[in-house]
């Protein structure tokens, strides 16, 4: 009987636990973005974005939930309402803000360039002819078209065209300043070095985006922001994950 | 010769027309119809960004007939290896070609492209599509050695009697005798095969390798219009099966000729 009246009791518990939970927002992440947004070991989704969304969701008031999302389509499940938000290294462009709605910057990055140890290559100009990779739908790889001359590869994930470049099928490697700096310092950093970062006249930001016109959402993210912000914990975050 | 009217039901290809089906309605043609006339008249009416997406696959169907037509060979040539190894009374030889057919059959498409791409990449440096074309022939050779020892094996022991009994020897007897012979009912299988590696090969978009798919995707990926993008890439691979289904139909029909009679 005691039994019984605890099994209800546990039961009641989570009923009650959910019904007034903080509210779920679910962000797609393409966890192949080391250190912004990766899987460890331990098969979690972890890395800077992750972090800063939890302390925001603890500032704002929401649970942050993630979900391993592929980045070839990851706006288009954006758009068909598979989720509330993107949380994938995603930079404000006037692109991408034509088809969705962004969170005010939580990180601002540069575009580098990588290169095998015994290249000469500073900049894009200097791999005319030269076969060089990016992320597909990446600024990275929007930068790379916009330079004649330069023969664009695009991958699935950049992890992908690190391990090509590694090899030598390519010849550069364009992407994130922060993703460079851990592939090349850290993972391959016997074979490749960060030969520039590339000068651009924009600065480029990473935000949050959201499905057009969702009000409710972006307003709860952006007052989580806001707050971790001003708290500092998006330095703090910075020195654990990026080490700057 | 009676066992000539046996087919091979091999293959995941398209479905081959009927070539005694001369009537405008069947659905081969109202499937061409539909294609080619959604690929003209969607441009037409919205170039924004129909005509665009048009205009930037082109050299994306140049990549997949590359590596199709490149594999399909390479693929033949082991294949007909493959199959005469299966066959062959000496142990060794049949073992390895069993065991290379036991392993590509157990190991998916996906998986080899992988494999040879990435794995094997550490150790023998090749370019992209060298190692997309290994991969897919690597995996269809297998499966071409199983048409090849098909089509062999249906041709009756009599022709082999009656050729050794004539002086030929083995190797003679299978070259002059035997493929001949079997040639009519391995190709329309090998024709489907054709049409099922070409549709394969939007995997190897997979290796950054920039065929109809790939650059498809990339036009996606910047534009955001993803319905859009991916019916014209539908349409693309629809047009270019229904076109080489109903030439391998013709050929099908011109070759059974003999069983006709």
């Amino acid at each position: 009987m005691l039994k019984k009246i605890i099994m209800i009791l546990v039961a009641l518990s989570t009923l009650y636990g959910t019904a007034w939970a903080e509210t779920k927002i679910v962000f797609a992440t393409d966890a192949t973005w080391p250190p912004m947004e990766f899987v460890n070991a331990q098969k979690q989704i972890v890395g800077f974005s992750v972090d800063f969304l939890k302390a925001a969701g603890k500032e704002a008031g929401f649970t942050p939930v993630f979900k391993n999302t592929a980045w070839d389509g990851i706006f288009a499940g954006l758009a068909a309402g598979k989720y509330d938000a993107i949380s994938s290294s995603v930079s404000i462009t006037e692109q991408r803000k034509k088809a969705m709605d962004f969170s005010e910057p939580y990180f601002t990055v540069r575009q580098a360039l990588i290169v095998p140890k015994s290249s000469s290559a500073k900049t894009l100009a200097d791999l005319k002819g030269k076969k060089v990779g990016g992320q597909i739908g990446t600024t990275g790889y929007f930068a790379i078209k916009e330079v004649k001359g330069v023969i664009p590869k695009s991958y699935d994930e950049i992890g992908l065209a690190m391990e090509d470049l590694n090899v030598g099928r390519i010849d550069a490697v364009v992407c994130d300043d922060p993703v460079a700096a851990n592939y090349a310092l850290d993972k391959y950093k016997d074979k490749l070095k960060i030969a520039a970062v590339l000068k651009t006249d924009k600065v480029e930001n990473y935000g949050f985006a959201v499905k057009k016109g969702n009000k409710k959402i972006l307003d709860l993210l952006n007052r989580g922001i806001e707050a971790v912000k001003a708290k500092g914990i998006d330095q703090q975050l910075k020195k654990k994950w990026i080490g700057q | 010769m009676s066992d000539q009217k046996q087919k091979i039901e091999i293959g995941d290809g398209a479905a081959i027309p009927d070539p005694e089906d001369k009537g405008l309605i069947s659905a081969w043609w109202i499937a061409l119809i539909g294609t080619v006339s959604l690929l003209i008249i969607l441009p037409l009416l919205k170039p924004d960004p129909y005509a665009r997406i048009l205009s930037f696959v082109p050299d994306g169907i140049l990549v997949t007939f590359k590596v199709t037509i490149a594999s399909i060979s390479l693929a033949l040539v082991i294949g007909l290896l493959t199959g005469l190894g299966r066959l062959s009374k000496n142990r060794f030889i049949n073992l390895v070609a069993s065991l290379y057919v036991e392993i590509v059959r157990g190991v998916p498409l996906l998986v080899q492209l992988f494999y040879i791409y990435f794995a094997l990449g550490r150790i023998v440096r090749v370019p992209d599509i060298v190692a997309a074309v290994i991969a897919m022939a690597f995996c269809y050779g297998a499966y071409m050695g199983e048409v090849f020892r098909a089509g062999i094996k249906s041709i009756d022991h009599g022709q082999t009697e009656a050729s050794l009994s004539l002086g030929f020897n083995r190797r003679q007897t299978m070259a002059y005798v035997v493929l001949p012979q079997a040639w009519r009912t391995i190709l329309p299988p090998v024709g489907n095969e054709f049409i099922a590696l070409l549709k394969d090969t939007s995997l190897v978009s997979i290796l950054a390798v920039a065929d109809i798919l790939r650059r498809g995707r990339e036009y996606a990926s910047e534009s955001f219009n993803y319905f859009e993008t991916y019916t014209m890439i539908a349409l693309i691979y629809l047009l270019i099966t229904l076109v080489l289904s109903r030439l391998i139909a013709n050929m099908e029909h011109r070759l059974s000729h003999y069983e006709r009679r």
